[in-house]
């Protein structure tokens, strides 16, 4: 155990900073507290910068140069994601493509299909994730959208819901039920489906911040091509647990780095209203920090395991953990707002609104991407052993 | 931070635990509480061969105490290894004599610093007549009474225990023993080896110890969780193991958190303080503070998923309950650390 990585990778972290000072546009500094306003459609900006990033090999730094990346080891990823974190740094508007399907796609797809890869992670081509359904939330496998054979083409009826980005997106990497008869888990395809095709009607989703960030889409009779199914027919459960496995060791660096942005904006806040000498406020704050210093080090500990090749227990509490401790934190700011804690004018609200959007956003957080009640479900049977409910 | 263990690490990490397990079985521990020489024997025939690790390196001697921690492991090791030794190599060349017999396993010790209000705290040492929470004063050959001297300095005093009339103050804990200390008159004056160190030393001895004591609570909380797992998944009632209902494995999912967060904790202000870097003085309230509550969680919940086999004086999941709330206590309940970050924080 040792504080310090080598010096190669102490010089990967100079490169990637000096190409960062010099390529980063200032609207790609965003940190994560503010997302949650919603996604139009890819600004310029992004669009360009989601290039650089590819083209320089910073997209996906353990990929080869071909799909963005150098090669990078383990270690020298997540010193890569430590430091966009650290600045605050998105490297994409819509992770869809870069972390879902194109890992999937080279991992599942057919020469054909894998040649959509490096698109997908350039960004060049948008993509949304057709997975959860109004009747398929955390128990995902009993999507119901069905893809009938016909001859040639499948024909797909059905509705996805929650779906990031699908009102701009080319594609969708779209979950369906092949075989009705098959229990829910067998009987899952994946079709990769042109958003352009008639009998797709996209109706965005406003949520409780407002925003427009996700969809509901509707599939009325779409044709799909036979040639767009990915891997084998009724196999497409497996293809769920795929996404970018190289940047696996290093999922709850952003989490934990947003969680020490809020902390220090906390103490500011604290500052700010005279109530840095409030001992309850002190306590609360001091708590607040041994939560984000003990699971910055866990997340850690578990990258060590990670990158020996194990499956460390470390890792699945880290989502769990993350999400739970930003609601705390950020409704701790809206506590320390004092009666402006509810205040959403952006005239009077403290920063913007920083505090209540942030908790609002982090709500969403112990939801999305299996909700913290599944988490436990995980962490009790696969890491402490527990039988089965 | 990276937490990949050595070689050597695992080694001793694995050879700590085999002779934990061996040589500190749940009787001795039990025979501990009516007759504290039975650890004296532990000491003598093998902890004392680890002693030297007091000197050495805090990641190193944190993995020996984890695992001594996860047996309750009684007696002089934690006071020699963690405050004795390190409190003697800061004073140096004059001591070098002293530390060469602490390192040879060959003198035990232990240290009175903490006044009538129980604080570690170099900045607040006292000169009065009265020390507290002075672990295993008894059973140690010297005791290190630490004064209060300039406001940058320390005076300590080798007195051996014999010499000493401690009075025990019995806690929860019957696997560690504290005592109170009258400091005699002449502890500075009488011919007593005598020191002076700085603040700044007295404080990264605490350090070091608040670390050790952290990391056998850890051990404890990790003893506390896996019995309980355990225990869930062969208790049958309802015609199933009680570990199949989710309002259990949540309670088990949250303390294996609390669990592995206090492990890297610990593990993290070891290192920096192993690499002196500033951070490390934030790094250490982090580690106590996780680890107590940890084991103070894996206590309360272990204890309820027990259910009322785990009530029983004849279980030992108790033993390990008193240790959990004592060791919290100790050197700093996680409130007290959490305030003293906040003073970090907040100034």
């Amino acid at each position: 155990m040792q504080l310090s990585w080598s010096d190669e990778d102490e010089a990967f972290r100079r490169d990637l900073r000096a190409f960062l000072d010099e390529h980063c546009p200032p609207e790609a500094r965003r940190g994560k507290d503010f997302m949650g306003e919603g996604v139009d459609g890819v600004p310029d900006w992004a669009r360009a910068w989601q290039a650089t990033l590819f083209d320089h090999g910073w997209m996906i730094p353990a990929y080869p140069p071909e799909l963005g990346g150098r090669h990078a080891t383990p270690t020298q990823t997540l010193l890569y994601l430590e430091e966009l974190a650290d600045q605050g740094i998105v490297r994409s508007v819509h992770f869809g493509g870069y972390a879902i399907v194109g890992p999937s796609l080279l991992e599942f797809g057919d020469e054909a299909q894998r040649a959509l890869a490096p698109a997908a992670i350039r960004g060049d081509t948008v993509w949304c994730v057709g997975m959860s359904e109004p009747d398929a939330g955390s128990d995902l496998a009993a999507l119901a959208t069905r893809a009938v054979d016909d001859g040639d083409s499948f024909v797909v009826t059905g509705q996805k819901v929650w779906t990031s980005y699908a009102p701009f997106a080319d594609m969708c990497f779209c979950y369906v039920r092949t075989d009705p008869e098959a229990p829910k888990h067998k009987g899952i395809s994946v079709l990769l489906i042109d958003m352009a095709s008639p009998g797709i009607e996209v109706r965005p989703l406003r949520h409780i911040t407002g925003a427009v960030e996700f969809a509901e889409v509707f599939f009325d009779d779409v044709v799909v091509p036979k040639a767009n199914l990915v891997g084998e027919r009724n196999n497409g459960w497996r293809i769920t647990m795929g996404s970018l496995a190289h940047e696996r060791g290093g999922l709850w660096v952003e989490g934990v780095f947003g969680a020490h942005r809020a902390l220090d904006g906390l103490i500011a806040l604290a500052r700010r209203r005279g109530l840095d000498a409030d001992p309850v406020v002190r306590r609360r704050l001091g708590e607040a920090y041994e939560q984000v210093s003990s699971l910055r080090s866990l997340g850690y500990k578990g990258f060590a395991g990670f990158a020996q090749g194990s499956s460390a227990p470390e890792h699945s509490f880290m989502k769990l953990a993350t999400s739970e401790l930003r609601k705390q934190l950020f409704e701790l700011g809206m506590d320390l707002c004092g009666p402006a804690g509810a205040v959403v004018d952006p005239a009077r609200a403290e920063e913007d609104g920083r505090w209540w959007k942030g908790f609002f956003v982090a709500l969403a957080g112990t939801i999305g991407g299996g909700t913290s009640e599944i988490q436990r479900n995980v962490v009790a049977t696969r890491v402490l052993g527990l039988p089965r409910a | 931070m990276d937490f990949t263990l050595t070689d050597e690490q695992e080694l001793l990490r694995d050879t700590a635990r085999a002779l934990a397990t061996k040589e500190c079985p749940p009787a001795l521990v039990r025979a501990h509480a009516d007759d504290p020489s039975v650890a004296d024997a532990l000491w003598r025939a093998h902890l004392r061969d680890w002693v030297a690790l007091g000197s050495g390196s805090l990641v190193d001697l944190a993995l020996f105490a984890e695992e001594l921690g996860r047996v309750l492991a009684p007696g002089v090791f934690v006071p020699t290894a963690a405050l004795f030794a390190p409190l003697v190599d800061e004073v140096g060349a004059p001591w070098a004599d002293v530390a060469s017999a602490v390192g040879a396993g060959s003198r035990s010790g232990t240290v009175a610093l903490a006044g009538g209000d129980g604080v570690w705290d170099a900045g607040r040492l006292v000169d009065g007549p009265l020390r507290t929470w002075v672990l295993e004063a008894d059973r140690v050959d010297t005791v290190a009474i630490v004064a209060a001297d300039g406001p940058d300095s320390a005076r300590i005093a080798l007195v051996d225990a014999s010499a000493l009339e401690p009075r025990l103050v019995e806690t929860l804990d019957t696997t560690r023993r504290a005592f109170e200390v009258a400091v005699p008159d002449d502890a500075f004056s009488g011919g007593h080896p005598v020191a002076e160190v700085s603040r700044t030393a007295v404080q990264r001895v605490i350090e070091r110890a608040t670390v050790v004591v952290a990391a056998e609570l850890v051990g404890v909380a990790r003893w506390l969780l896996d019995t309980s797992v355990a225990y869930a998944g062969e208790r049958v009632q309802f015609d199933r193991p009680i570990g199949a209902f989710q309002g259990l494995q949540f309670k088990l999912v949250d303390m294996a958190l609390d669990v592995e967060r206090a492990t890297a904790a610990v593990y993290a202000a070891a290192m920096a303080s192993d690499a002196e870097v500033p951070e490390r003085h934030r790094l250490v309230h982090v580690a106590k503070a996780a680890a107590g509550r940890a084991a103070r969680h894996a206590a309360r919940d272990g204890l309820q998923v027990h259910g009322g086999i785990g009530y029983t004086w004849e279980h030992d999941l108790h033993l390990y309950l008193r240790r959990a709330y004592a060791g919290d206590y100790l050197l700093g309940s996680a409130t007290w650390h959490h305030d003293r970050l906040a003073g970090l924080l907040l100034g």
